[in-house]
């Protein structure tokens, strides 16, 4: 081979490695983390779920048992990250587009590298107190997307996984002195308590004790707070339904006033009011209504630490938390992640799960399961403070509208919270 | 190969060149235009979304992958978690990446933490005294972001939070420490024992001493409410109207007269008790635990805690993690920090660290332990009562609350302070431009137009002074002016300045009031024509006429001893300070007027 041969041929070959070698470089780095041409299998499909504060250590326990199963969709094994969040400030996050939906022009296709990423942490199931902060996340994204991001019907559509009903629980020295005064506990039993000038004493109650002090949740805190205040407008007019103009009533705001005036502390109060109960004991609270299974799950500190047992009542208005497994039906999570969700919601409902529920004082969505199912079951263990295994849903409150939710909010805002 | 053969091959060559050659250029010039491309391409990615999202942004303040949790932790609290961060941070835990997770704790006055929660703290969590701050702090932050919650499109009025969670470690019921025998005249342990009794055994003994904290700490805010209360003739429903009506003004003014000095908090307290015994104080206000700590220590008198019959209030110890990054330009926490502060959260709900904060006299926040269970401090106590409080105070609405503070201020006791400033030669530069910082500090922090400040500056002999006055708009200009003025040169005249400081106070002679010196100096006393004798023999010169002397000695050649034995002499404090705390000192002993 001439010499020249030998440039020419080394001239091509360094122009091709050149070619080759940048070609190489720059496509590595759109690769990196961008779009493929082709879907690729992923490893594990991780699936993030929001989940409500009293049903939390449940489902993370689940989670747990669930993931160490390693249990797989179409072949891809599953892994759920629970992150406790409780369902008001879930719902502002939501409100505010917090975990950043597409808008309704976007599709992740024509999303950039970082858009892309910040997506993978996209909530895929979200599972708060009740179905009706499901209908207000609704009504929010209706106005942004023009539809439902969480179903009521289909395939993906919104299923309780348990229940909780809201009760009363009073110190047992209290509730003694009240059944004698009032002959039952009721919402009408507590504001005549809550109104006495006298406090205890007038009550027949001991001095030290003070003055009648109710337990309510902040509601703008704690969604229990909301369902405190409309289970008393429901026994107030003594029906199941409340409305915007039951609510302005301007009788039954200086009633409602005059309850929460019994309250000690808003300022404080956390999301757990039945663990402040039991932290702060009667000093805090004689009584308040509060969910059953924060009740009954702090049942057993309450005999540690004050020796004054709780005793439960079931008001005649029912109010109650049914924690909606809720699927994102939006395009920001695949439908193996949608897939992977219903798979554990599937496992949250099945039997071995729903007994285990009963170890936390939730009541099984799934009707197969007796209240007295498991060993562990804290119906069971409290059946002696009143816990009653089957409550009448005759006088089941019904949810209220918005715009009578946030009637309440903000005639609380402005008349109690300040 | 023949040359006919040779020259045949090389006509080919000839003849194919300029095809060769085009092709070569082709390919150079396609080889030029692929590379040229794919640079532009990648040029031009680095300046866009593409190419910044395969690199972090840089996070201002910490590391982006930083896994260490700073806390800012009440000054009450912050020895018994360092201790316990300690413990944490020994167990080597990790982040998945490596990075080690690590807790750092750092004392914040509860106000001043949520003032700097507000802004882009340097902490990424806080743990104050009481839930009372955070509600604070959400408040405030509430505020700033009214116009999201204002908003009509919103589906509920829910505004953005700065707290992402938060969870209790230990709670202590806040309780009139009483000496027993101090306790039992009041009618411990038969009787129940009031705020109301306190306040009026105060207000009829004049040797009857007692303290609470400023209202910047839990238990300060207690005792003023529970004054404004009793003053409102009330044990709830504290509205404005009744907080500012005369008469609870009136009252709130008269027992506030009788308190005999107001603190940083409570450890200062006992610092002092531990320092001048039990005749410093007959009782204070403080947490429960207090009472624990001090009792097991101390062999001698014993303190008790008395629960007070209209109710008191609890100090929970929350711990709140900061949810940071919300506004342009803000650190956000990192994914590290959250797990550490996981961590951190479960290993203080753990069996180890609650056993540990129940032997610091707190009461755990894990409900599964008894508190009068063998090893207690609980158990068989007759100077603390697990069992109580039976009831609590009813905390008024947040408008309420920062009504009593506004007020307090207006009916705390008055007080005279005069700040008598060392400008000698060694003053000079860095040393002089912080202590005029921190005095400004310290006139900045005296709020009511009842407490009145005046200035000795002082060398070789007093340079300058401002006679006492209240601080109004036109006295705050004149003392700036002054401090602004002030320039180093001379010696050290310390003993004469403090001397015509306490003579000026003892010729205003107001026994009413808190009166005090605060004197500051870097150097050795080398001037004055008194000595410590003279400047005792003036202190006690009139005994109805308490005067206060606070000493500080600003860097290393401060003469310690001279500013402790004078600080003993006046009934105060000597504290230390460096250029860079001497403001936050001063700030801190504006809490005690």
């Amino acid at each position: 081979m001439n010499r020249t041969r030998i440039i020419f041929i080394s001239i091509i070959v360094v122009a091709l490695l050149i070619v080759g070698v940048t070609v190489l470089l720059t496509n590595t780095g759109s690769n990196s983390g961008g779009a493929t041409l082709t879907v690729a299998r992923p490893d594990t499909v991780t699936i993030r779920i929001l989940t409500s504060l009293p049903v939390e250590p449940w489902v993370r326990s689940a989670a747990e048992a669930f993931n160490t199963q390693k249990r797989a969709i179409d072949g891809v094994p599953i892994q759920v990250q629970i992150e406790a969040v409780d369902g008001l400030t879930a719902l502002g996050r939501w409100d505010r587009n917090e975990y950043g939906a597409l808008a309704a022009d976007q599709s992740p296709e024509t999303l950039t590298d970082a858009e892309r990423k910040a997506l993978e942490k996209f909530p895929v199931a979200w599972i708060p107190d009740s179905r009706y902060l499901v209908e207000l996340a609704n009504a929010a994204y209706k106005e942004r997307l023009g539809r439902d991001v969480f179903l009521t019907d289909g395939e993906y559509r919104a299923r309780p996984i348990a229940i909780s009903l809201f009760t009363w629980g009073v110190y047992n020295t209290r509730a003694r002195v009240l059944e004698q005064k009032y002959g039952e506990i009721n919402w009408d039993a507590i504001h005549n308590a809550a109104t006495a000038a006298g406090g205890w004493p007038e009550l027949g109650g001991e001095p030290a004790w003070g003055f009648f002090k109710l337990v309510v949740p902040n509601p703008s805190r704690n969604v229990g707070g909301l369902a405190a205040m409309i289970a008393a407008a429901g026994e107030y007019y003594d029906r199941t339904n409340i409305s915007v103009e039951d609510v302005v009533n301007p009788e039954f705001q200086k009633w409602l006033k005059e309850l929460m005036g019994a309250v000690t502390d808003f300022s404080s109060s956390s999301a757990y009011s039945a663990e402040d109960f039991a932290l702060f004991g009667y000093s805090v609270g004689d009584g308040g209504q509060l969910l059953e299974s924060d009740l009954l799950q702090n049942m057993q500190g309450i005999l540690t630490r004050w020796e004054d047992p709780l005793t439960l009542y079931y008001p005649k208005y029912l109010t109650w938390f049914d924690f909606p497994f809720s699927v994102w039906v939006g395009p920001e999570t695949t439908a193996l992640q949608k897939n992977a969700a219903l798979e554990f919601q599937r496992y949250l409902l099945s039997d071995e799960q729903q007994a285990a529920a009963l170890a936390y004082g939730l009541r099984p969505a799934n009707p197969n399961i007796p209240v007295d199912a498991s060993e562990e079951s804290l119906f069971t263990k409290w059946a002696d403070r009143g816990v009653l295994p089957v409550v009448p849903r005759t006088t089941a409150m019904r949810s209220p509208d918005r715009d009578t939710l946030l009637a309440l909010l903000r005639w609380f805002d402005l008349n109690v919270k300040q | 190969m023949s040359k006919s053969s040779s020259r045949r091959t090389n006509g080919r060559q000839n003849r194919n060149a300029p095809w060769i050659l085009a092709v070569v250029a082709v390919l150079l010039f396609g080889c030029a235009g692929i590379v040229v491309f794919n640079t532009i391409r990648t040029i031009v990615d680095v300046f866009t979304d593409n190419g910044a999202a395969t690199e972090p942004a840089p996070v201002a303040g910490w590391e982006p992958d930083s896994a260490r949790l700073t806390i800012a932790v009440s000054p009450v609290m912050a020895p018994v978690l360092s201790e316990l961060a300690d413990q944490f941070n020994q167990q080597g835990r990790r982040a998945p990446d490596g990075k080690s997770l690590n807790v750092e704790i750092t004392p914040y006055d509860p106000e001043a933490m949520v003032n700097a929660a507000l802004a882009s703290p340097p902490f990424q969590a806080i743990s104050p005294d009481s839930s009372l701050w955070l509600d604070r702090l959400e408040q405030q932050w509430a505020a700033a972001d009214a116009g999201v919650a204002a908003s009509d499109s919103a589906a509920m009025p829910i505004a953005q939070r700065r707290i992402a969670s938060q969870q209790r470690y230990a709670v202590s019921p806040i309780v009139l420490a009483a000496w027993e025998d101090v306790a039992r005249r009041l009618g411990w342990p038969d009787q129940p024992v009031s705020w109301q009794d306190v306040q009026q055994r105060a207000t009829q003994d004049p040797n009857f001493k007692w303290s609470h904290a400023s209202t910047k700490h839990a238990s300060g805010l207690l005792a003023v409410l529970a004054e404004f209360y009793a003053g409102a003739g009330l044990t709830r429903g504290l509205t404005v109207e009744a907080a500012t009506a005369p008469a609870t003004l009136q009252y709130v003014q008269a027992v506030e007269g009788t308190v005999r000095f107001y603190g940083e908090n409570e450890d200062q307290v006992v610092t002092r008790l531990r320092e001048e015994g039990r005749n410093f104080l007959d009782l204070f206000v403080a947490q429960e635990r207090v009472v624990i700590d001090w009792n097991r220590q101390h062999a001698g008198d014993r303190l008790v805690a008395i629960y007070p019959a209209e109710g008191t209030l609890w100090t929970d110890h929350p711990l709140a993690l900061l949810e940071l990054g919300q506004r342009e330009g803000e650190p956000a926490v990192t994914a590290n920090q959250r797990r550490t502060y996981q961590a951190f959260a479960e290993f203080l709900s753990g069996d180890a660290a609650q056993q540990h904060l129940l032997q610091a006299g707190y009461r755990p926040a894990d409900l599964n332990i008894s508190l009068d269970s063998p090893g207690s401090p609980f158990a068989g106590a007759s100077d603390v009562d697990w069992r109580q409080p039976q009831t609590t105070l009813q905390m008024p609405p947040a408008e309420v609350v920062s009504v009593v503070r506004d007020y307090w201020y207006y009916t705390k006791r008055p007080t005279n302070v005069y700040l008598v400033v060392d400008t000698s030669g060694s003053m000079e530069g860095s040393k002089l431009r912080a202590a005029k910082g921190a005095l400004k500090a310290f006139l900045a922090q005296i709020r009511g137009d009842r407490d009145r400040v005046g200035i000795i500056e002082f060398g070789s002999g007093i340079k300058d002074y401002a006679l006492l006055a209240a601080l109004d708009d036109p006295t705050r200009q004149r003392l700036d002016a002054m401090i602004d003025r002030m320039e180093a040169g001379g010696g050290t005249a310390l003993i004469d300045a403090t001397y015509a400081g306490v003579t000026t106070l003892q010729q205003e002679n107001q026994p009413d009031a808190i009166n005090a010196v605060v004197v500051m100096t870097d150097g050795l006393e080398n001037e004055s024509s008194h000595d410590l004798y003279d400047l005792q023999l003036l202190v006690r010169q009139n005994p109805t006429l308490p005067i206060v002397i606070f000493t500080i000695g600003f860097g290393e050649d401060a003469d310690a001893a001279t500013l402790t034995e004078m600080a003993r002499i006046g009934g105060g404090q000597y504290r230390r300070a460096d250029e860079a705390d001497i403001e936050e000192l001063y700030r801190i002993i504006s809490t005690y007027f």
